[in-house]
């Protein structure tokens, strides 16, 4: 499998006066066409750190992040606006969707950035948003959903400019435990049904083995050895059991 | 990402804080409002003095005056023109007039030419000054338009045209237009006739003038005093003008004015003639002022050089008109910076506003960045917010400088309009002034946007999405 993303030598320092705080060291690793890889670690341990990197919302102090073999930083601000809003879509812990619009406005909004025709863009807000199951909350905002629901506009949101690498950091974190099996289904699905690569950051490594192909672990910064913790099958694997 | 969308997504922040953005909008009002209606005052005089001049074909006019008294000099602030006399200098005679006549683009000149007398309708009299003026001039402003009658058809006719004033003062009231009058009703109208302007042509008049007995001059020394005696005129009412009232006008505001080939035959007493008396060759009249019409603007200046090139100094007010127009401009100007100082603490309003706004949308920020949005995305939606303020403050600016303009407009007539003149429009507002203080509020109001603008764009999503 080529691997579709890729990190080599990232590594991102905090400076607090004259102290310097490494928060992620030397972390490569690679995601492959199709994968749902999750990163599991303790709090604070830098899963954030690392998936804002892989996503283009931060800058590394070392190493860098590769697409398809293209360093990210190589095309400058407009190039990371550019991978932010094309080849990855970003799901919260916290949603962070805009609490002053309803849920097909806040799929609009990534839309309206995105390169999608305009013409075309509350057909295709509403089709993410059933897809995600909400086709019955279009017009609502935030405030007026569960956490669930919100979630799933934000997953919506997501998927509405057609990303390579769907990225979530603990998407489950701020809601129930039913509620989290839902939300972890869908991401599965997503994989299983459309072959959307998925990287997720979660502290929840029951959820991670229910739902991932491959999990690694961050332990201060660092990746763990790659030791195989039991996840699902290979993609791979699958395709060709199936 | 389209413009369009920029702007749905300024206009909905705007929108979502209605209070802060109409009282930002409201600061830019005033001083657009303030601007407009400052410079319109300064246009608007301007523009009434010019219509005056131009009215009044005052730029295709000229004055002679002889060249010993060295008027521009004088005019200019050089005080030692006044004390310095040419010797050389021409005289200013009907030889000379006739000679300014003849000169090409020229369609008039005739000396200027007043003399004391006394008005005498039956019984009543009155003291006026008598203006002689060629019957040619009654194709030129300000004399093409008479309020009743005609003006002379000939130099020679034995004619009279005078003002609605002297024939108040002589008991004739006129029913036509006449405010000055109006206003004050009082019992000594009582003896004043109410006429119709029309019913007083074709009248006579005596025109009584004052003339040395030259019989008599011998006697003089033994009886102390002048041997005066009174010579009357029988002319005929042709006309009735209003006296002009007008900027330039004072060359032509007279009550009584009289042909002038008439006027020749009025023996009269006046300072050129005892000169006459006194002088040994007793026969330099030379005038103190000629007045000369140039066919057009563009004769003005090769009429002004020939004249000047016989030896007179020559007052052109189209010369004065550069000079004129830049006054007017620092006015404009002076003006115009009052109303700008209200529109830069508006301006200070809009980057206080955007600021505060940044800080309360610095998630949003943070998650139009996370979705895809660029530095310069973000910059252009505050850059459209200030705009927007500019652009809808800009335009009601207008509306509110309209409205005060008018409202002072009818204050400063009521209050500051000389009696017995028409209301004038003391302000004007022409397209440029409109188009440019609206350019001028988006322009300051972009400007205002800057640093919110690039600050908001500045904003790191990682700091703005961690969770609280
Ligand atoms: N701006 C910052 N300045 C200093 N330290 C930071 C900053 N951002 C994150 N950190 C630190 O980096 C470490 C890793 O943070 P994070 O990636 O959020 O961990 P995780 O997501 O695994 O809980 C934490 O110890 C956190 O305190
Ligand atoms: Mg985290």
């Amino acid at each position: 499998m080529p691997a579709i993303l890729e990190t080599r030598g990232l590594s991102k320092t905090y400076r607090k006066g004259s102290v310097l705080i490494p928060v992620l060291r030397d972390v490569s690793l690679e995601v492959c066409q199709g994968e749902f890889l999750a990163i599991v670690g303790r709090s604070g341990s830098g899963k954030s750190t690392l998936l804002n990197l892989v996503g283009g919302l931060d800058t590394p102090t070392g190493g860098s992040v590769y697409v398809r073999g293209v360093d990210i930083a190589s095309q400058g601000k407009a190039g990371l606006a550019r991978h932010r809003r094309g080849t990855v879509g970003f799901v919260f812990q916290s949603f962070n969707l805009i609490p002053s619009r309803t849920a097909l406005e806040n799929v609009s909004l990534a839309l309206a950035f995105g390169e999608h025709p305009a013409s075309d863009r509350a057909r295709r807000a509403e089709e993410v948003l059933r897809s995600v199951g909400l086709g019955h909350r279009l017009g609502h905002r935030p405030g007026e959903m569960s956490g669930g629901e919100a979630q799933r506009v934000a997953v919506a949101r997501a998927l509405a400019n057609a990303p390579d690498v769907l990225l979530a950091d603990e998407p489950t974190g701020n809601l129930d435990s039913a509620t989290s099996g839902e939300i972890a289904e869908l991401l599965r699905g997503l994989n299983d049904d459309r072959g959307l690569t998925v990287l997720m950051v979660t502290h929840e490594e029951p959820l991670a083995a229910h739902v991932a192909h491959r999990i690694v672990k961050l332990h201060d910064g660092r990746l763990a050895p790659q030791e195989r913790i039991a996840g699902r099958s290979d993609p791979k694997d699958r395709r060709e059991a199936s | 990402m389209r413009f369009a969308d920029v702007y749905r997504l300024a206009n909905a922040n705007l929108w979502r804080t209605k209070l802060r953005t109409a009282l930002t909008t409201l600061g830019v009002i005033i001083g657009i409002g303030a601007l407009v209606s400052m410079v319109s005052f300064g246009v608007g005089i301007q523009k009434n003095v010019t219509d005056e001049i131009t009215e009044n074909e005052l730029f295709t006019a000229l004055q002679v005056t002889p060249a010993d008294l060295d008027l521009e000099g004088i005019m200019s602030g050089d005080v030692s023109a006044m004390a310095e006399r040419r010797e050389d200098a021409a005289s200013l005679d009907d030889d000379a007039v006739e000679r300014m006549r003849d000169l090409p683009g020229v369609t008039l000149a005739f000396p200027e030419d007043r003399f004391p007398a006394t008005l005498r309708v039956g019984e009543r009299e009155t003291r006026a000054s008598v203006q002689v003026l060629p019957a040619g001039i009654g194709l030129h402003s300000p004399f093409d338009e008479l309020s009743a009658g005609r003006f002379f058809e000939t130099d020679v006719e034995r004619s009279v045209i005078l003002s609605p004033r002297v024939l108040r003062e002589v008991g004739f009231r006129l029913d036509a237009p006449d405010r000055a009058s109006g206003t004050r009703e009082s019992g000594a109208g009582s003896d004043r006739r109410t006429v119709s302007a029309d019913s007083l042509l074709g009248r006579e008049v005596k025109l009584a003038t004052s003339v040395i007995d030259g019989r008599r001059l011998a006697l003089a020394a033994v009886e102390g005093e002048l041997p005066v005696r009174q010579v009357e005129t029988t002319l005929t009412i042709v006309g009735i003008r209003e006296r002009p009232t007008g900027f330039g006008t004072a060359s032509f505001a007279s009550d009584v004015i009289v042909p002038s080939g008439t006027a020749a035959e009025i023996p009269r007493l006046d300072f050129t003639s005892a000169w006459d008396l006194l002088r040994p060759d007793g026969l330099d009249r030379g005038y103190v002022r000629v007045h000369v019409r140039a066919q057009s603007m563009q004769d003005v200046y090769s009429v002004r050089d020939e004249i000047r090139s016989m030896g007179f100094s020559v007052l052109a007010l189209a010369d004065q008109l550069e000079a004129f127009r830049r006054q007017f401009l620092i006015l404009d100007t002076m003006l115009g910076a009052v109303g700008t100082i209200a529109l830069f603490v508006a301006s200070l309003g809009i980057v206080n506003t955007m600021v505060t706004s940044i800080l309360e949308r610095t998630r949003e920020i943070g998650i139009m960045k996370a979705v895809g949005g660029s530095e310069g995305d973000i910059k252009r939606i505050f850059f459209v917010e200030a705009g927007t303020i500019g652009l809808v403050g800009g335009a009601l600016g207008l509306a509110l400088g309209w409205v005060v303009t008018r409202v002072a407009n009818v204050v400063m007539n009521y209050h500051l309009r000389p009696e017995g003149l028409a209301a004038v429009d003391l302000f004007h507002m022409p397209a440029w002034l409109l188009l440019g203080a609206l350019s001028f509020s988006v322009l300051v109001s972009l400007l205002a946007g800057v640093y919110p603008a690039a600050r908001a764009a500045r904003v790191e999503p990682v700091e703005a999405l961690r969770h609280d």
